[in-house]
């Protein structure tokens, strides 16, 4: 559109006016972006490339900085315990995590996705705890979750079971979290959920007339349909489970006996408690690479699980094109 | 597949840089809100600003106030301004000495880690005759010096002790523990006074101790957590000695007659003292205010000795200090002095005086709810690990971790040589 403008404009050399106006034009769209360009610049690229730079070096909050190259990498990796601890930690409970919430947020959007009344109140009711702050979450969840006077301990009574106190119980504490995290799910329910409603209802209609049933039906249809909205949620999920740090902070602390002392929370003390900034930011920048391999594989991995329908007509194409190049023209 | 690449790169980091936002801008905000609120002198005219962080909360809080509002009246053209930093302390500060806008006077203990970013307060203290340093106890100066340099004026200081809440002991017709008493002596009272059935405890060990606090059973029983020059923790740290005592504390809880106190959703010990659940509790003299309100009849006694051995203690001391980089370092000491002065100490009732002459003149000392607090003192003349190594810190995330295992039933000597094995190398 700029350039039928321009060239309108050259054709009316006369005025000046127009000129002026294109001068406009061209800037502002950048204008628009620029608040938020300039937000990533300063307040996110520059913080991390910052980073980036501050793990190379002994950096304390008091006291002086050192350049010592790879040295808090190095000693990330050959002589820090907790390091491994919190990390595998932060595996087990990952774990844990991801399946579960990728079932349980699938499960309650296909619960949703029935067209029974009331559905409006349960897409509010499951999807209000999101809105709930992390903070506040962590707080219900430690009345909860409380050996002594804890309502889930009480309901447990009720049927004759002694609850143990769960965030105070090295075996139990990690279990706590993963269900007190499965929390607060509602958007990847709901992201889920507009992803069934995408689902061409004639799929089903045929595959009903072929003579499937209802599981048939979920697992030829709407897991495939729905794959790359479960590949989302995927990682997004595993990502999340990496930075799980709220509730570690204010539910347990990473206690008991560093029973949930995630790798995010190890990272927080390096940085917050014991002032390594530099190792910590090392910490961090380690954090990144494992999440992106993560990433990475499961991507590579998406290739066999994941269908998208665009692709049913370009993957033939794709090999003829391989196949010779003769036919180009 | 470049292109894909490119792709999944900057999707996980755009993922994790706005999944981060939300959590990890806690600390940032706090800082900025410290460094916004003092920009010391800036603009203020005439009026000479003197910003002083404190990590009182409530009525400690208000007192401080009380005090800095007498030094305002007694210094006209002075501003002082309080800033609380309660459980942020440690991290406003640091942010504070980091941005180079620290404030200009401080509560101060953890002196390792601080006295780069202090000013040494030996020439002040030495020549100002209104202090009157020799007024105060003894020994308190060796908890603020760090290679001969002074960082921080006393301020106030507790000793710990054992309440024990005498109904309780009437009710089980138990007498009530006297100075001199054994660790033997303590584990049976406790013993007596426990009943499951009505979770009812002689005594509370906490989920989360603080290492300094135990140095004085590990003294009392001759260990120490690092060798006297600071170079050694194999052989002291998860000595038979230090072990024992720390064993103690699990022998009890294995036992049901110490219950586990004040971990996550649960009670602190100090709440269910009040409670009239616990009969015994060991800690300094803060909560005894709050005891008393609590219609709590508390007696307090020193702690039980290790048969055949001298009971030991440990000294929680704060000092006040001033930043190396303020700009108003006179006033700065104008006001540290008049914060230790007789009138201010009198003032501050939430910790113990640090001058003899203001406990003789309370008769503080004759008191037998606040006697022990001194007959203490007396028995703390050991120097505690952190100021023996300047990485104490690291050594102490590991002896920290040993002691939460004993509490949780491992057993102390295992616990200890594994934290030995795991910090040697800080050592290094």
């Amino acid at each position: 559109m700029a350039q039928t403008y321009s060239q309108t404009a050259g054709n009316n050399a006369a005025s000046l006016k127009p000129r002026r106006k294109r001068g406009w034009g061209g800037a502002a769209p950048y204008l628009f972006i620029f608040p938020w360009i300039f937000g990533f610049l300063v307040f996110t690229l520059g913080p991390l490339l910052f980073s980036l730079i501050i793990s190379f070096f002994d950096w304390p909050i008091v006291g002086q900085v050192h350049f010592i190259g790879l040295g808090n990498y190095k000693s990330m990796f050959t002589d820090d315990p907790l390091f491994w601890k919190s990390l595998g930690v932060t595996l087990r409970f990952a774990a844990l995590f991801v399946p579960f919430n990728i079932a349980v947020a699938l499960g309650l959007a296909i619960l949703l996705n029935q067209n029974t009344k009331g559905t409006a109140i349960f897409r509010t009711a499951f999807y209000l705890p999101s809105v709930i702050s992390g903070v506040a979450l962590a707080m219900i969840w430690s009345w909860v979750y409380s050996g002594d006077y804890g309502i889930l301990n009480y309901f447990l009574s009720i049927v004759g079971i002694q609850g143990p106190d769960w965030l105070n119980d090295t075996k139990w504490s990690l279990v706590a979290m993963v269900v007190a995290s499965l929390w607060g799910q509602g958007s990847m329910m709901l992201v889920f959920l507009a992803g069934l409603k995408g689902i061409p209802k004639d799929l089903y209609e045929s595959a009903s007339l072929d003579g499937a049933g209802v599981i048939r039906q979920f697992f030829s249809v709407t897991i495939p349909m729905l794959s790359p909205t479960i590949l989302f949620n995927l990682i997004t999920s595993i990502i999340a489970a990496f930075q799980q740090l709220t509730l570690a902070l204010l539910l347990t602390g990473g206690g008991p006996m560093k029973a949930t002392y995630f790798y995010a929370m190890y990272m927080y003390e390096n940085a917050f408690k014991y002032y390594k900034m530099g190792y910590s930011a090392a910490n961090a920048w380690f954090m990144f690479l494992i999440v992106l391999t993560l990433t990475f594989l499961v991507f590579k991995s998406s290739e066999a699980w994941v269908f998208y329908e665009g692709e049913m007509k370009r993957k033939p194409q794709k090999k003829m094109k391989s196949g010779g190049k003769g036919k180009t023209a | 597949m470049k292109k894909k690449l490119t792709f999944i790169v900057l999707t996980t980091a755009l993922t994790m840089a706005a999944l981060t936002a939300c959590g990890g801008n806690n600390g940032d905000s706090n800082g900025n809100a410290s460094s916004q609120s003092g920009n010391s002198g800036k603009g203020s005219g005439e009026v000479k600003k003197l910003r002083f962080a404190t990590w009182d909360t409530g009525d400690a809080l208000k007192i401080e106030q009380d005090i800095a509002k007498k030094f305002e009246a007694d210094h006209p053209g002075t501003q002082v301004q309080v800033e609380a930093y309660a459980d942020g302390f440690d991290q406003k500060l640091a942010a504070g000495f980091g941005a180079t806008n620290p404030p200009d006077v401080m509560y101060m203990w953890d002196f390792p880690t601080y006295h780069r970013s202090l000013e040494p307060l030996n020439s002040y203290a030495d020549s100002d005759k209104d202090l009157n340093k020799d007024d105060f106890y003894s020994g308190l100066f060796n908890y603020a010096t760090i290679d001969n340099n002074l960082y921080g004026i006393p301020a106030g200081f507790t000793t710990r002790v054992v309440y024990y809440n005498k109904k309780m002991f009437d009710d089980a017709g138990v007498p009530y523990p006297k100075d001199g008493w054994t660790w033997d002596d303590f584990q049976s009272i406790a013993a007596k006074l426990s009943d499951k059935s009505k979770k009812q405890y002689g005594f509370g060990v906490r989920a989360e101790n603080d290492t300094y606090d135990l140095q004085g059973f590990v003294w009392s029983n001759g260990g120490s957590y690092i060798s006297d020059d600071g170079t050694k923790i194999d052989g002291f740290m998860n000595s038979k000695e230090t072990a024992g005592a720390v064993q103690l504390f699990g022998d009890m809880l294995k036992n049901n007659s110490a219950v586990l106190t004040g971990g996550k959703g649960q009670q602190s010990g100090e709440d269910i003292f009040k409670g009239g659940k616990i009969a015994m509790w060991e800690s300094g003299i803060w909560p005894l205010e709050s005891f008393k309100q609590a219609g709590i009849d508390v007696g307090t006694v020193e702690m039980p000795a290790f048969p055949g051995k001298p009971v030991k203690g440990v000294v929680a001391e704060s000092a006040l200090s001033i930043a190396k980089d303020s700009k108003q370092k006179e006033l700065a000491w104008e006001f540290i002095k008049y914060y230790v002065s007789s009138e201010a100490i009198k003032m501050r009732v939430a910790d113990l005086p640090v001058r003899v002459s203001v406990v003789n003149e309370l008769k503080k000392d004759q008191d037998p709810l606040y006697k022990p607090y001194y007959t203490m003192l007396e028995r703390s003349d050991n120097t505690p690990a952190f100021l023996l190594n300047d990485k104490w810190n690291e050594v102490n995330r590991q002896l920290s971790a040993a002691v939460e295992a004993v509490v949780h039933g491992s057993n102390a000597q295992d616990a200890l040589n594994q934290a030995v094995k795991d910090s040697e190398r800080y050592l290094k």
